[in-house]
């Protein structure tokens, strides 16, 4: 006997934004981090800020940090995004 | 001779072919589409079945996920449901359930993935208890009967599926607790006296109703040494206290489950839900230095007298009576992460609060 069945997921959904065109460089570039908020993203941030400093020539390291760590972050920082080149968005534990 | 035709929309869903049950089920199964447990194998008959139930098109919009804007079709959870095992007649409940679970205040992205590891806890009221076979007595935390476990399975499923929940992708949990499998329970409204939850959560006692909260595993209590209200409902507040101090200070909506022996004692004493709720609003709540206690004295801070209470209001406690006849026990069930998830309660096939159509 031959079962016909259906695929349970959601498959290729439509995705409600586009990336944003990549960077040639970092050179001179503002970046954005943000944290969740717990303490393993500390130690992490810090060290990536040094290496897009010294390694990449990053000009501006802007840190913010989610008001709730399981949900997006806060529309005022998504609102800041704008003004950044780069986004590094972390979750640590 | 009248020709009607019938506009049958078609399934928007991949067909797979397999030989056998078993080719279904390891097709199934190495696609990483189930929870582990054999499926029932989700055809389009059996699909449709459940669509026609609830009367809906296939491509019936159920919600959209706040976080990543997935939308979730009706034929997809049908899909998940049969597989879970669902008849037709469990379908409303589970359309219900994740119509609430994609309400934002319920924080579904990271009431799944989260490292905390909860799952979604299922109250079920209202007459259509009764319809489904749906029992609030014996066991009723664990596999109670029939339709409690697959309509909790299918909960689960359609997360593994539909928003990728499962272990190790979108599902981070570190231990995660058994009640991911399935975790449904109806409540006894038969044998109580007390208002049932979705009427103490604001519906009408004679509309079917799911309650959805992101919940910890249940704590079992035991107190059969009383029948005064105060010393029963303090063996429940000192557990909540325990949750406060060995898992999570923040304040949420609990869920006490009270089987009928201890339910009797309150209710002979006239004590309602809300009676209790003002009981465990009062006694339910820590000092933060009590986490020196246990082993935590490096987040107390200067914070050591700030009282902790375990209930942002009275409304939060979701008093449900549920359990089998004999026994002095009951459960305390623990929100995920306090307030950061909140309960939601919505009617089954009824919109309650609607605004008339405009004319």
């Amino acid at each position: 006997m031959t079962f016909r069945v259906l695929d349970p997921t959601a498959g290729e959904t439509a995705t409600t934004g586009q990336r944003a065109p990549r960077l040639a460089t970092l050179e001179g570039k503002t970046v954005g981090f943000i944290s969740n908020g717990k303490v393993g993203t500390k130690g992490f941030f810090a060290h990536l800020e040094k290496i897009l400093r010294e390694e990449y020539g990053v000009a501006k390291v802007v840190s913010r940090t989610k008001s709730n760590y399981s949900a997006p972050a806060d529309a005022h920082i998504v609102a800041e995004i704008k003004q950044w080149d780069a986004v590094v968005s972390g979750i640590g534990d | 001779m009248l020709l009607v035709e019938v506009l049958v929309q078609h399934l928007a869903s991949r067909v797979y072919q397999a030989d056998s049950v078993s080719a279904v089920q390891e097709l199934y199964h190495s696609n990483g589409w189930t929870d582990g447990l054999p499926i029932v194998p989700p055809t389009e008959d059996a699909v449709r079945a459940c669509l026609d139930w609830v009367m809906m098109p296939p491509d019936q919009l159920i919600g959209v996920e706040p976080v990543r804007g997935l939308a979730i079709t009706a034929e997809k959870l049908a899909i998940n449901a049969v597989m879970a095992g669902c008849l037709p007649m469990h379908f409303p409940v589970v359309v219900t359930a994740w119509t609430a679970m994609m309400q934002e205040p319920f924080l579904l992205h990271g009431a799944t993935a989260s490292t905390g590891g909860c799952a979604i806890l299922v109250v079920i009221n209202g007459p259509i208890r009764r319809e489904i076979g749906a029992s609030g007595t014996f066991n009723a935390l664990g596999n109670s009967d029939r339709a409690t476990s697959v309509i909790g399975r299918a909960i689960r499923l359609c997360l593994i599926n539909l928003l990728e929940a499962r272990p190790g992708a979108i599902d981070r949990s570190t231990l995660g607790h058994p009640g991911k499998f399935s975790f449904c329970v109806a409540e006894d409204e038969e044998d109580t006296s007390w208002k049932s939850l979705s009427e103490q959560r604001g519906l009408p006692r004679e509309a079917s109703a799911v309650t959805v909260m992101a919940a910890g595993a249940p704590r079992q209590i035991m107190n059969e040494w009383t029948t005064r209200p105060e010393e029963i409902l303090e063996t429940f507040a000192a557990d909540i206290r325990a949750n406060l101090r060995h898992y999570s200070i923040h304040p949420g909506n609990y869920a006490m489950i009270i089987p009928k022996q201890l339910r009797e004692h309150l209710q002979n004493a006239r004590w309602s839900k809300s009676d209790i709720a003002d009981f465990i609003w009062k006694r339910a709540r820590i000092k933060r230095g009590e986490w020196a206690e246990v082993g935590k004295g490096a987040v107390v801070r200067d914070k050591a007298d700030k009282v902790y209470p375990a209930l942002e209001s009275v409304d939060h406690l979701l008093v449900v009576a549920a359990g089998g006849p004999a026994g002095g026990f009951g459960a305390v069930i623990p929100p995920w992460l306090g307030n950061r998830s909140r309960a939601v309660t919505l009617p089954i096939g009824a919109c309650v609060d609607c605004e008339p159509p405009k004319k």
